[in-house]
């Protein structure tokens, strides 16, 4: 057929000695498209034919340090910036435990890309329609026999030189291999549509199910099973109760965790005589005592204690904070006024934290020794 | 001595003088500053003696297990080395002379030996059973003599047969190793426990023995890698040598600078994991002070530099690469001994100073003697070995 | 005259078959249909697999209160079978990367089918780990990807170590017998005259045309997965020890852990590859592949791991009493005469005593004994596994928190289900793939390759 496309000559040796020969004679002979074929890798053949050396171990390299840097790079930044908890009272970045997962990371990036990179860019696979596949020659290099391929694309190659020069080195079957109409393609194959599609239909199929997957088929029977649970949780409803409820109200006299009932009730004498305020006059103290002043007594007190409050009579003002009374009164004492008020004033107890109360306190002390200065504060 | 095994090519050369006169020199000043480090500063001299000690146990045993692994594996590439390891393994006949120094300075290297201490040490009071004195030194003896003892079999067939070439004889040491092999990893073990793991008598670890085996291994394959080389460079070797002689002997240290690491890491993980005072109080010994860049150098020295140095290829056939790592692994193997063992003397902060370098000065000089003082009156190939054509002929 | 010359390279595959034969040998399995004794033993192997199958819907509709599992036992069976299995499959990859490494030829023969056994090991080990923590259908929470509770994993727990390591190690030897059946499928391809086989085998070659360009490339893969998969399953293992070794436990926290379970992983996995390669040589004969010679070796390095295992109980048990621990102490007096001595001894006797008979020769080289001698390795170190867990933990720091524990029958079936479901696997790849590399055999017959040995 004159419209075959040669792909080029072939020709089959017998044993290892005669391919390895046979192959440095057609290296030295300035071939560079040619290629030897075998059922098992031949001891210096890479030599015989003058390969270079394979570069895979670079991707190997260059894959396994990025996974390295990615494994620590996740783990840093999880652990961290993203939740960080303390764990067994380990830092944050606990590198010791990090380097079992930063290891297999390694391996597994450089093991899997390494094996890409040669299947697919060195060695253009998958490639099912290569010339040489269905052909004698492929059959008999599979099995038993060593074969030499001179490629009809090599600058020295003619079909007379080529089939003379296998002769000389005294191989067998000398055959010429065309092209199939169906392998010359002119497309990249990864553009190919069946390829495509076959893409397509998995990224539908595998994206379709995985949401279906996550989002539809945990909530069904039988993997909700455990999430309605035979026992009764807080906000429940439950018929074992004859309110219905499935939580009960405390008992009396319960308190919060962490939290004394206040212990001086009715009682401002003992309150005056035994609390003592647990701040210390700090800026950071009278900070909050003015902002909480401000707040909450401001309104009726006046802003310098007063009492020139700006209810405009819908309270009666009260008696001014600096009167000898007040001033003489303790700190405690007036704790006690703020948590459970007196005469008209409400308890402020469920406005004001303990803390700000005494902070509250301290400033009061601090506008009441403004209009009773002594000589040594001008100094 | 030419060989009597046709197409071999060794004739048997004399090593040079000046290699001998490098010995003694080395081998005089390390006398010199050893001896004064004993009158200027006994403890501190009996620490680094321990070192020493360590250091040659390791080259010494180490060469003896890797003989006897030759002979168990029925290895081949390895055949023509196996006598530059009998020779390295000769260094076992002078560890009772090196480990005489100890038993002057019991008191001050181990806390142990003092009784009033252990009487009140609930915790060293139920070990005194084995850490005590006497039984101390009887285990140190029965571990020369057993080491030696091996040698001196083992070594002695493997001489027999450069001259009759007797097969029963490789027969007979392959038996011979299999018997040392069990005895070998109970006393590299116990050797370990007593002379490393007593030096902080509260504290233990199942994994020590281990730990020494491995460095034990590396510092005799760098040894014996930086012999060969340099006899096969400059024509003392047999001919025939290639690259692919060189190749196990790089991937072979390669394997265990990480096996050494792995073991390292393990101990230090599991002990950092469970964070129990009665554990962790070593490494933080190794932490507090400068002993920190200590710790933190013996990681690059031991492993990050060997790793990157021998993991091509190309770079553990490459007998200028291999000379440079054997150097520096053997120098890795001192410090990580320095580490093991210093911190007890000096809590909170490492010593370094003329004294610690007095001792491998010494150690080199000694070990160069050695080999030299083999050397004359054996050959450098075991050219009676059946294997040896093989071994020659071996290739990747 | 000695027995053994030593100055002759033994042949590792006797008899200096043609490379047409192998072909035959090898694809034969493949040929022709099953006959009624592989019949027979997969519906032994399947039934095996349907009662563990039959126990774990059992177990997902009751919940895990069907296993013996309690307080403080919390750990049982399941993590027992689960470090077995995975034990088991490291023999494969010593096989096939360490002995790669090491040059020894003599794996060419065993080394795809002993990956085989690795990869379907590590697929029965991964059942464990995913049913034992109750609803297996979350099992993808194992991995860090973001989700709507911005819930991560915890990356300092050995229990989270393990999800990547097994599945590292799965992936790995999974591509690298991948790899190497690349070649075969090839081979495989060019022989079949049936379309369909054709078309399979075409595409799983992905185009496989044994060019020498390709065969570069394909030996320094081999070489690097090799060097990676060597490391890849001493850590794995010592994964599995840390989820052991990182607690406070008595018997547990001890530093010679790692290389003691990744010993006794190589240990009980060899065991197992020797077992099923005695069968295999036989019914499909190979005995001149799997030679006596290669299954000689195997005992030796048998009793090379058994060795070291031993040497690890005598290390923990003489630094128990040398670190003056109690609870420490009492756990090794108690392992040898509580409750569970007799496990105890079981485990001693299988794991220490008998594989110590292979250092004589002829026990070496008798296929009977040895046959014995590694099954009752697999059961010394089954019970290795279970002495360790259970022991610990039924008697640990708190005498008034002590309690006995004993696997059900749901354990029992779960455990009979996993032998089912590995061998069901081995008995299907022995008639799909080529349970022998072909090429890599091919390599290695005599006359295979060139001979002049200098250059």
């Amino acid at each position: 057929m004159s419209d075959k496309i040669l792909y080029g000559y072939t020709g089959i040796f017998d044993t290892p000695d005669e391919i390895i020969l046979a192959a440095n004679k057609v290296a030295e002979d300035g071939y560079k498209k040619f290629d030897v074929n075998t059922p098992y890798p031949v001891h210096g053949m890479d030599n015989a034919m003058k390969l270079p050396v394979s570069k895979l171990g670079y991707a190997a390299l260059i894959f396994g340090l990025t996974g390295t840097i990615s494994a620590v790079t996740l783990m840093y930044f999880l652990s961290v910036f993203d939740y960080p908890i303390v764990i067994g009272g380990k830092p944050f970045f606990a590198f010791p435990a990090f380097v079992p997962i930063i290891f297999e990371v390694t391996v597994l990036a450089a093991s899997i890309a390494t094996v890409v990179t040669m299947i697919a860019l060195f060695f253009k696979f998958p490639n099912i329609s290569h010339p040489l596949h269905d052909t004698e020659y492929m059959k008999k290099v599979s099995s038993d026999k060593y074969g030499i391929l001179l490629q009809a694309d090599d600058l020295k190659f003619t079909e007379e030189s080529a089939k003379e020069l296998l002769a000389k080195l005294g191989a067998k079957d000398i055959t010429a291999i065309y092209y199939d109409q169906a392998e010359i393609s002119t497309e990249h194959k990864i553009f190919e549509p069946k390829f495509i599609s076959l893409l397509i239909i998995i990224a539908v199929v595998v994206s379709g199910s995985t949401y279906f997957a996550l989002n539809k088929l945990m909530f069904m029977v039988p993997f909700n099973w455990m999430m309605e649970q035979s026992k009764i949780i807080p906000q429940d409803n439950n018929s074992f109760f004859s309110d219905g409820k499935a939580m009960r109200t405390p008992i009396e006299g319960t308190v919060a965790r962490g939290n004394m009932p206040y212990q001086f009730k009715g009682d401002p004498e003992s309150a005056g005589k035994y609390l003592k305020n647990t701040l210390l006059p700090t800026e950071k103290n009278l900070d909050l005592g003015k902002k909480k002043y401000d707040i909450y007594c401001s309104p009726c007190h006046g802003y310098y204690g007063e009492g020139d409050s700006r209810l405009r009579g819908q309270f009666p003002n009260p008696p001014s904070l600096h009167s000898e009374k007040v001033r003489t009164w303790t700190d405690g004492r007036l704790y006690h006024v703020i948590t459970e008020g007196q005469n008209i004033m409400p308890s402020y107890a469920s406005q004001m934290t303990r803390k700000e109360r005494w902070a509250t306190i301290l400033y009061l002390r601090v506008l009441q020794r403004s209009l009773n200065a002594k000589e040594s504060d001008l100094e | 001595m030419s060989s009597n095994q046709t197409n071999i090519d060794y004739s048997k050369k004399d090593l040079p003088g000046i290699l001998t006169k490098l010995g003694f020199a080395l081998f005089g000043v390390g006398l010199v500053i050893v001896i004064s480090a004993f009158f200027i500063d006994h403890t501190r001299a009996a620490f680094n003696n321990l070192i020493l000690l360590l250091f040659l146990t390791s080259i010494g045993l180490g060469s003896l297990f890797f003989v006897a692994l030759e002979y168990l594996a029925g290895a081949v590439w390895s055949t023509p080395f196996r006598r530059v390891l009998e020779f390295f393994a000769a260094t076992l006949v002078i560890l009772p002379i090196v480990a005489l120094p100890l038993l002057f300075n019991m008191h001050d290297l181990f806390h142990w030996t003092h009784n009033e201490v252990v009487q009140s040490d609930t915790l060293l009071k139920s070990k005194s059973g084995y850490l005590n004195v006497s039984f101390f030194i009887i285990r140190m003896i029965a571990f020369f003599v057993i080491w030696l003892t091996f040698y001196f079999v083992i070594t002695r067939n493997s001489k027999k047969q450069d001259i009759s070439g007797d097969q029963s004889l490789t027969s007979k040491n392959i038996k011979i190793s299999a018997v040392f092999m069990p005895f070998f990893a109970l006393t590299v073990t116990f050797s370990a426990i007593d002379w490393i793991m007593s030096l902080e008598p509260h504290w233990f670890s199942t994994i020590l023995g281990v730990y020494y085996f491995s460095g034990t291994v590396l510092a005799a394959l760098a040894a014996a890698t930086l012999a060969i080389v340099l006899l096969v460079e400059k024509g003392y070797f047999v001919k025939g040598m290639v690259r692919d002689h060189y190749y196990s002997l790089g991937a072979l240290l390669f394997a265990f600078v990480n096996f050494w690491a792995y073991i390292a890491f393990s101990q230090y993980l599991l002990i950092w994991y469970a964070n129990l005072p009665e554990e962790t109080f070593w490494f933080l010994h190794r932490w507090e002070g400068n002993w920190m860049f200590v710790s933190i150098g013996l990681i690059i020295v031991h492993f990050i530099v060997p790793y990157f140095g021998l993991l091509s290829q190309p770079s553990k056939m490459d007998p200028k690469r291999l000379k440079f790592m054997s150097v520096w692994i053997l120098f890795a193997h001192f410090y990580d001994l320095y580490w093991l063992v210093m911190p007890t003397y000096g809590k909170g902060y490492a010593v370094f100073g003329w004294i610690e370098l007095g001792f491998p000065i010494l150690a080199v000089g000694l070990l160069i003697l050695i080999f030299t003082f083999k050397s004359k009156n054996q050959n450098l190939i075991p050219i009676g070995d059946p294997k040896l054509k093989r071994g020659l002929n071996f290739r990747l | 005259m000695n027995e053994i010359d030593y100055t002759r390279e033994i042949p590792v595959i006797e008899g200096r078959p043609a490379l047409r034969e192998i072909d035959d040998l090898i694809a034969k399995p493949l040929e022709t249909k099953p006959d009624k004794k592989y019949y027979i033993a997969l519906a032994v192997t399947l039934t095996m697999t349907g009662i563990g199958a039959i126990a774990l819907l059992l177990s997902f509709y009751y919940g895990t209160g069907l296993w013996g599992n309690n307080n403080p036992v919390g750990w049982g069976l399941p993590i027992v079978n689960f470090v077995f299995w995975v034990g088991i499959g490291h023999a494969g990859t010593l096989i096939s990367a360490i002995l790669f490494l090491l040059r020894q030829r003599w794996r060419n023969g065993i080394a795809r089918f002993a990956e085989g056994m690795t990869i379907f090991a590590v697929m029965t080990a991964g059942i464990f780990p995913l049913i034992h923590v109750g609803r297996p259908w979350l099992a993808g929470y194992l991995f860090p990807y973001p989700n709507q509770h911005s819930l991560w994993v915890n990356f300092t727990s050995p229990l989270l170590w393990d999800v990547f390591a097994v599945s590292t190690y799965f992936t790995v030897s999974f591509i690298f017998w991948y790899v190497g059946l690349i070649p075969d499928f090839a081979t495989l391809r060019d022989r079949t005259s049936n379309k369909i086989k054709k078309l399979i085998y075409s595409v799983t070659s992905l185009g496989w045309r044994h060019s020498n360009r390709h065969w570069q490339h394909y030996e320094m893969v081999y070489l690097i997965l090799a060097g990676f998969a060597t490391p890849l399953v001493l850590s794995v293992h010592t994964i599995v020890s840390f989820d052991f070794a990182v607690s406070i436990m008595p018997g547990w926290h001890t530093t010679i852990f790692p290389p003691y379970f990744v010993a006794g992983a190589v240990f009980s996995g060899f065991a197992m590859v020797q077992n099923v390669l005695i069968f295999i040589r036989k019914i499909f004969n190979y005995e001149h592949i799997i030679t006596l010679n290669t299954l000689e070796r195997m005992n030796k390095i048998i009793l090379l791991t058994g060795s070291m295992v031993g040497y690890a109980y005598a290390m923990e048990f003489f630094i128990a009493w040398y670190s003056g621990v109690q609870p420490e102490q009492f756990t090794f007096i108690n392992r040898a005469f509580g409750p569970y001595a007799w496990a105890y001894w079981i485990m001693v006797s299988c794991n220490v005593i008998f594989p110590q008979l292979f250092w004589v020769k002829k026990i070496r080289r008798s296929i009977p004994i040895m046959f014995v001698i590694a099954v009752l390795v697999n059961v010394g170190m089954w019970f290795e596994r279970f002495v360790i867990t259970v022991t610990s933990l039924s008697r640990d720091y708190l005498p008034s928190s002590w309690a006995y524990y004993a696997p059900t029958l749901v354990d029992g079936a779960i455990l009979l289900g996993s032998f089912g479901f590995f061998f069901t696997w081995l008995l299907l790849f022995t008639k799909t793939l080529p349970v022998v590399s072909i090429a890599e055999v091919k390599a290695v017959v005599e006359g295979s390759q060139p001979s002049h040995g200098d250059h």
